[in-house]
């Protein structure tokens, strides 16, 4: 009988105690470890309950436009949660949507902290007391932004694909900003329509999820003609008397660039004169705006368009695409292949890609003497702690006001001249001067050419800018030129008054 | 040998005499005070939420009465039999009883609904009433158990009952997320696991106490292993094969786990010997590696363990849900009732009330309440096997030892599990979790305990002779010194 054998039961039974307590503590270390030292970063999780909840249980602050119609609220669903309900389809590529499903987009996600009312950055305890009862309140955002032009902006469109953006010259604020197709928000902001909605929009034709106004790249065509213009006047390449002896030749012939034939022809009633500035606005002349290119440098072309916001997303309430005049990374200069791209990039085409938004800002800068406004859609934001408004900002000095001048000029003209009726005629607004440009611009293959319209109006103090195009809507002139007539004639004559 | 039984207070025959209890009055008294402040936090909390005028009223008068009286009468039960049984068990588990009533006053009543009766009861009202009928079997078990004869005399009797509950749930078991345990009757279902475990010890008790010197004596030499005899060998890997078994047929891993962490600690228990330890987790780790292999079950618990936030909104999200239960506690907790924010009107974890009530408690009484429920359920442990090292014989030691550890690794297991310490399985944390089976089961364990803790129960039989080499081993050594 061995030592062993005699050992009391009682030494195991404490020696299995003891293990027990150990357990036990090790699970009160790993509590502790969760509770304490990953505390804050589990309830931080996107996927935490608290996080969702704090973020559903706000009700989100409303959105209003100039006039202080709603644009965004709220409704309770049959759980008590609040859910989002919008004014009209138009605003839809614009303001988003704020869905319990699919988290946020456009405005609503630009501004999701301020309407959620998580403008600060949170502490962890700000979160928790925003779970503590009675419903947190967001920021409301009012916007420069009119309904009304909006939806007749949607309305104008109809059942093309295109963008409209119009902003007030003077302060760069966004009077309205349309992209169709547009979609149905409320479904996607509805719990119960949500997955179904957001299924369909993303999978419609068209892609109703794009805001062309600010994401949309489109060529330009004729309307580069007045980012042409502000280079080539705006470092002297150029004036208004400039005009070039080859040119009229060139209108039957086609204009000799290394080799390769720019070809025109679309004015024969000018014969053989050699239109100065204006006349070549007027009648839109490639050849023109080719050579005027070629004067004016690859490099200056760039860097003149690169004050205007080509070359980076331009600084806005959304997310916009940025602009170009080439694709860069030519050894020409300003970042062109060579100077038959350089040449064709002058009125429009090549490699030129614009957001409607950038193409706005351009007639706005022309229209406000040369200064260009940071364009702005929120103009001030009201919560508990009072309403802060959002000041216009000078973007950047672009041109002397007489270059300013010159283009206004030329642009007035292209409407309201006997020679620029022919292209720009729909444009005009009885009873008020207004300058614009057309564009057509051709997408290749057989495709029908984008429909461009850039403009401004009243000629003299003009108060608003407008850009148009219309996807595959044909000549400048047939589609996009009345749509900016009409709604600028909408906008000076009723919605401002 | 009749010594022992010397040293002991003689039965009292016939007449009962009333015994005061004043540390268990003492201590009921303290549960009492803790568990109305507990329902007046949450009735607090619950009417500002509502949006109701603030009171000073608990958040269920009523149910809270009737739980504190319940105890109440338990205790007066004990007084007027004059039982010596131990004082800390009752209001340990009136205390762990009365905050799973407080949380599940707090759940949303429709997670589970009874109709009885023409009345329609909620998950309070139910748990309500298994926790009273779990205190009437404490106190039944504690006043009643006067002899263990009837658990001694037929151990393997009980060990066919227990493996009959396996094969009857195995035949006609229904499944609930994926794992084959409960057993349903008209409009009540039960989960006989809950009795196995209480069956298998008693059989352990048994056989471990009668063949104890045989299972000491090592003459199987395995390396540095030293073997009792390959006979003696066999009920262990029975064991091993039945806790495997579990696993096929139930694919209820906790309970595999827990059978036998418990096997394994009443083995080490009677034999002291590491060897065995040694030899049983190597057998463990041997069926883990082939139910790993085999069976996507627990590949599935095993890869969720070990990386939770992998697939946090699929497979992981019960327990990526716990942890983030665990963080908004923090230290000192939400309280009562202001925890667990609703997805959709839905609470973030679907099996709150079964499988994760500690994940609940948790983030509502923080990790100073998680220290504390750890500290009740020590206590249980500690009381129990006190019990059983001052028991009179091996098997009184062995089945005190073994009810104790059944309540002990159980809650290990499942607190464990929330905590992401071990895969998690499906195994109640004891007297918490909501459900009838449990309750119950766990009743008997501690009804068992009082039993064997009054000093006024029948002694022990007499060790048969023959039956070891060596008679009962605890008396003889007392007498020896």
């Amino acid at each position: 009988m061995n030592r062993r054998d005699r050992a009391p039961i009682g030494q195991g039974i404490a020696r299995i105690g003891i293990v027990l307590c150990l357990l036990f503590g090790l699970i009160a270390v790993g509590a502790g470890y969760w509770q304490v030292l990953r505390a804050s970063d589990l309830s931080r999780a996107a996927d935490n309950p608290l996080v969702i909840a704090a973020a559903r249980d706000v009700v989100r602050g409303r959105i209003l436009d100039e006039t202080g119609a709603v644009l965004a609220s709220n409704k309770k669903d049959a759980n008590g949660e609040p859910y989002r309900v919008y004014a009209d389809r138009s605003l839809a590529p614009l303001i988003g949507y704020a869905s319990p499903v699919y988290g946020t987009a456009g405005l609503e996600r630009a501004y999701n902290a301020e309407l959620s009312g998580q403008g600060s950055p949170n502490s962890l305890d700000d979160l928790l007391s925003k779970l503590a009862p009675g419903a947190q309140r967001g920021d409301d955002l009012s916007l420069s932004l009119s309904l009304k032009l909006q939806e007749a902006a949607v309305k104008a469109l109809g059942s093309d694909r295109g963008a409209v953006v119009m902003l007030d010259p003077r302060t760069g604020r966004v009077l309205a900003m349309a992209s169709t197709p547009t979609f149905n928000a409320n479904a996607i902001a509805d719990p119960t329509t949500a997955v179904a909605a957001f299924t369909r929009t993303a999978a419609a034709a068209g892609q109703p999820f794009l805001d062309r106004a600010t994401m949309g790249e489109y060529v330009p065509g004729s309307v580069f003609k007045i980012v042409t213009s502000v280079a080539a006047l705006g470092s002297g390449a150029i004036n208004a008397s400039t005009s070039y002896a080859q040119q009229p030749a060139a209108e039957q012939t086609g204009l000799p660039v290394s080799g390769f034939r720019i070809h025109d022809g679309h004015h024969d009633f000018t014969g053989s004169l050699a239109l100065d500035y204006d006349q070549a606005i007027e009648v839109s002349c490639n050849i023109y705006f080719a050579l005027t290119g070629l004067r004016t440098g690859g490099a200056a072309l760039s860097s003149w368009a690169a004050k205007l916001g080509f070359g980076a997303p331009l600084p806005f309430d959304l997310p916009t695409a940025a602009s170009q005049v080439t694709n860069g990374g030519g050894n020409f200069g300003g970042g062109f292949k060579d100077d038959v791209e350089l040449a064709n990039a002058a009125y429009g085409q090549a490699e030129t890609l614009v957001t409607p938004l950038q193409m706005a800002l351009v007639a706005a800068t022309v229209a406000n003497g040369g200064v260009e406004m940071k364009p702005q859609l929120v103009t001030s934001i009201a919560g508990p702690g009072g309403r802060q408004a959002i000041q216009p900002a000078v973007l950047n000095t672009v041109m002397s006001p007489s270059v300013a001048g010159t283009i206004g000029n030329a642009m007035e003209l292209a409407v309201e001249s006997d020679w620029g009726r022919i292209f720009t005629s729909g444009a005009a607004i009885p009873g008020i001067d207004t300058a614009g440009k057309t564009g057509t611009a051709q997408i290749g293959g057989s495709a029908e050419p984008n429909s461009w319209f850039i403009g401004y109006a009243p000629a003299t103090n003009p108060t608003v800018a407008i850009a148009v195009v219309v996807e595959q809507g044909g000549h400048g002139s047939a589609r996009a030129a009345p749509i900016a007539g009409s709604l600028m004639g909408l906008w000076l004559k009723t919605l401002s008054k | 040998m009749t010594a022992a039984a010397g040293v002991r207070a003689p039965v009292r025959a016939g007449r009962i005499q009333p015994h005061a209890r004043r540390r268990e009055s003492g201590l009921l008294a303290l549960v009492a005070v803790v568990l109305v402040l507990g329902s007046v936090s949450l009735g607090a909390t619950q009417r500002q939420l509502a949006g109701q005028p603030a009171s000073w009223l608990p958040a269920d008068l009523g149910q809270l009465a009737i739980y504190l009286g319940a105890l109440l009468v338990a205790h007066l039960a004990l007084i007027m039999t004059g039982r010596r049984a131990d004082q800390v068990l009752l209001p340990t588990i009136g205390l762990l009883g009365g905050l799973s009533l407080l949380l599940m006053e707090r759940l949303p009543q429709a997670l589970v609904t009874q109709s009885l009766l023409g009345r329609n009861f909620g998950l309070a009202s139910i748990q309500l009433g298994w926790l009273l009928l779990a205190i009437a079997v404490i106190t039944i078990a504690a006043i009643g158990v006067r002899s263990d004869s009837w658990l001694r005399r037929y151990k393997y009797t009980w060990a066919a009952a227990g493996i009959a509950l396996l094969l009857l749930t195995f035949l006609f078991g229904t499944e609930v997320n994926g794992a084959l345990l409960t057993i349903q009757v008209g409009p009540f279902s039960g989960q006989p696991t809950e009795l196995i475990k209480v069956v298998l010890v008693i059989f352990l008790a048994g056989y471990l106490s009668d063949f104890r010197p045989l299972l000491v004596a090592a003459d199987l030499r395995l390396g540095p292993l030293r073997l009792p005899p390959l006979p003696y060998l066999l009920p262990m890997l029975a064991m091993w094969a039945m806790a495997l078994g579990i696993v096929v047929i139930q694919r209820d891993l906790g309970a595999a786990l827990l059978f036998f962490a418990v096997f394994l600690a009443l083995v080490y228990i009677a034999t002291n010997r590491t060897s065995y330890v040694v030899l049983g987790l190597l057998l463990f780790v041997a069926g883990s590696v082939i139910a790993y292999q085999l069976f996507g079950t627990v590949r599935d618990r095993v890869d969720i363990w070990l990386n939770p936030f992998v697939d946090a909104s699929g497979k992981g999200y019960q327990v990526v849900q716990s942890l983030y239960a665990f963080g908004r506690g923090g230290i000192i907790g939400t309280g009562l009732g202001a925890g667990l924010p609703l997805v959709a009107g839905r609470l973030p974890i679907p099996a709150i009330h079964t499988d994760f009530p500690f994940a609940a408690l948790g983030e509502e009484l923080g990790l100073i309440g998680v220290v504390a429920i750890l500290g009740l359920y020590l206590i249980v442990i500690e009381r129990g096997l006190r019990v059983a090292a001052s028991a009179a014989d091996d098997f009184r030691a062995l089945l005190a030892a073994g009810l104790t550890l059944v309540v002990g690794v159980q809650a290990f297991i499942i607190a464990a599990g929330n905590l992401k310490l071990i895969p998690l399985t499906g195994v109640t944390l004891p007297f918490i979790s909501y459900g009838g089976s449990s309750l119950l089961a766990n009743g008997v364990v501690v009804g068992l305990l009082l039993a064997l803790s009054d000093r006024g129960v029948e002694p022990p039989p007499p060790p048969r002779p023959g039956r070891g080499r060596r008679p009962a081993f605890l008396g003889g050594a007392r007498s020896a010194r």
